[in-house]
């Protein structure tokens, strides 16, 4: 992929994270439709090694419909994706005019290194918590059972969580398995984390782990792309935010300032709509 | 009155034993039920998983005669479908020059067949729809981690539709344990058989069927047992959470 101009996505000031990383994700120009109603027009991303992206709107505005569309959980109809220098084949799928990948290999293996993280978690609900990290190194990543549970031992113990291995995700409480589901991304040692809307099933009292969780994560360097609701999080934590407004970047910048001095006339509805 | 002269001197022969050879010397009785169960769920089990999946393919070409299979066989009785495999085929010349004919003229063969097939096909029915139940974000978070399709039918889908068709499973179970009784009608000697051929004997038809049943009744008892078990263990995921 050659290198594009991305006015909206590219912040140009950065005043916490130097901009010095190799670029691990690109997407370009994404247009998706469901039916008639064109979802997405046109949405483009480019994160660097570090960046935290936080993606924010109200709903309806496109922005789970734009992240799920990056590892292809949903079909765009057009656009552009790299993950780590590597572009997604896509090709025109006849019977409904999106694309879809050409190379089903290739679609796996960029998944692999883009760890998704669920609004509802939705972790392997038949499994234990440890068998539920180990399952895709193990069986997709095709590493030793040994290294995959000192893999998830260890991501777990980021996470926060002690003595749950042996338990089922619906023994534990919303916060807790969102915490799992954030180690069994981790356990895939991914390029880039997309979450889509982490902290939205969560009882008001249990966000606050899950975005502490992801704060740390933050503080390591890890690229991350964040859909989520929370204001707090895309100002303190994301060094870049993007304010999507029916399927188009509407503001999009250093959240320190997007968020406090809008632009944008929707930008300032929306958040004058919300109390933090 | 129940004459239990009788039951005690008959006893034996549901066990195996016949006049004068000790219990357990022939697989009359209990043991002719449990084979002819065990082997029909076995392989009943064994093709019914491949058959689910077609049952939930996409593609017309696999589903559809699929769901021939099931309905037709879910659609006729066990015992009509016994008659047809045990002396209908017979009836064709080609089935009696046929390889085939070494088997099919076996009264013990055909009731094996035709259990397999009937189980199979409930059993592909029990275990399609829980495959159908399984929850999408279940799906979406094996395509997220770069698993194919087969992968994850292999490790996510199959393994937890057969957890959630247990239930389910073992009222099929029972329900065969039941359907097993229609051997005798084909000569075999399981536990209805050896009843019959008791009651022809004695032309007492109460004991030996009281018998029959409280056998089966025993292996109901069993069975719901270790289904309850398997249930516990396999399903503990769907319960409330133990301290």
């Amino acid at each position: 992929m050659k290198p594009i101009e991305h006015p909206n996505a590219v912040a140009a000031a950065q005043p916490t994270l130097e901009k010095t990383g190799q670029i691990k994700l690109q997407v370009e120009d994404i247009h998706k439709c469901f039916g008639q109603h064109e979802v997405l027009k046109g949405v483009s991303l480019t994160a660097h090694a570090g960046d935290v992206i936080s993606i924010i709107g109200s709903s309806g505005s496109g922005k789970s419909t734009f992240l799920r569309c990056i590892n292809l959980l949903e079909s765009p109809n057009s656009g552009r994706i790299a993950v780590a220098g590597h572009e997604l084949k896509l090709v025109e799928d006849k019977k409904n005019g999106h694309l879809k990948a050409a190379d089903a290999k290739q679609l796996a293996m960029l998944r692999t290194k883009l760890a998704m993280v669920f609004q509802h978690f939705n972790l392997w609900a038949h499994m234990t918590v440890i068998e539920n990290i180990i399952e895709a190194p193990i069986h997709v990543l095709g590493i030793s059972k040994d290294e995959a549970i000192a893999r998830a031992r260890k991501y777990l113990d980021k996470v926060g969580l002690k003595n749950v291995e042996d338990k089922y995700p619906s023994h534990m409480s919303g916060g807790q398995q969102q915490r799992v589901a954030i180690a069994r991304a981790l356990a895939m040692e991914p390029e880039v984390m997309l979450f889509d809307e982490p902290t939205s099933a969560l009882d008001p009292e249990l966000v606050g782990e899950v975005l502490k969780v992801m704060q740390d994560l933050a503080r390591e360097g890890r690229t991350m792309v964040v859909v989520t609701h929370e204001m707090g999080f895309a100002r303190e934590v994301s060094n870049h935010v993007i304010f999507l407004h029916q399927g188009k970047i509407e503001e999009a910048g250093n959240p320190r300032e997007v968020l406090v001095t809008p632009k944008s006339e929707r930008l300032a509805q929306f958040l004058s709509g919300r109390l933090k | 009155m129940i004459d239990f002269a009788l039951i005690a001197e008959k006893m034996p022969s549901f066990l195996g034993g016949t006049d004068g050879a000790p219990v357990m010397s022939t697989t009359d009785g209990l043991l002719m039920t449990l084979e002819l169960l065990a082997m029909s769920l076995v392989l009943g089990l064994a093709l019914s998983v491949p058959l689910a999946l077609g049952r939930v393919s996409k593609n017309k070409w696999i589903a559809r005669p699929v769901w021939l299979f099931t309905y037709v066989f879910r659609g006729t009785p066990m015992l009509v479908q016994l008659f047809i495999i045990y002396y209908g085929l017979s009836q064709f010349d080609w089935v009696r020059q046929s390889w085939a004919w070494d088997y099919l003229q076996s009264a013990y063969v055909c009731a094996i067949l035709a259990f397999t097939l009937n189980t199979s096909a409930y059993t592909t029915e029990i275990i399609a729809g829980q495959i159908r139940n399984t929850h999408w974000g279940e799906i979406e978070a094996a395509k997220a981690v770069g698993m194919g399709r087969w992968l994850m039918m292999r490790r996510i889908v199959i393994p937890s539709a057969l957890r959630r068709a247990l239930p389910a499973y073992s009222n099929e179970v029972i329900m065969m344990l039941q359907g097993t009784s229609i051997a005798g009608l084909v000569t075999l000697a399981d536990l209805t058989g050896v009843a019959r051929r008791v009651y022809a004997d004695t032309y007492q038809p109460f004991e030996p069927f009281l018998v029959a049943g409280a056998f089966y009744l025993a292996l109901t008892v069993l069975f719901v047992w270790l289904f309850k078990r398997a249930e516990k263990r396999w399903l503990a995921f769907l319960g409330p959470r133990k301290a």
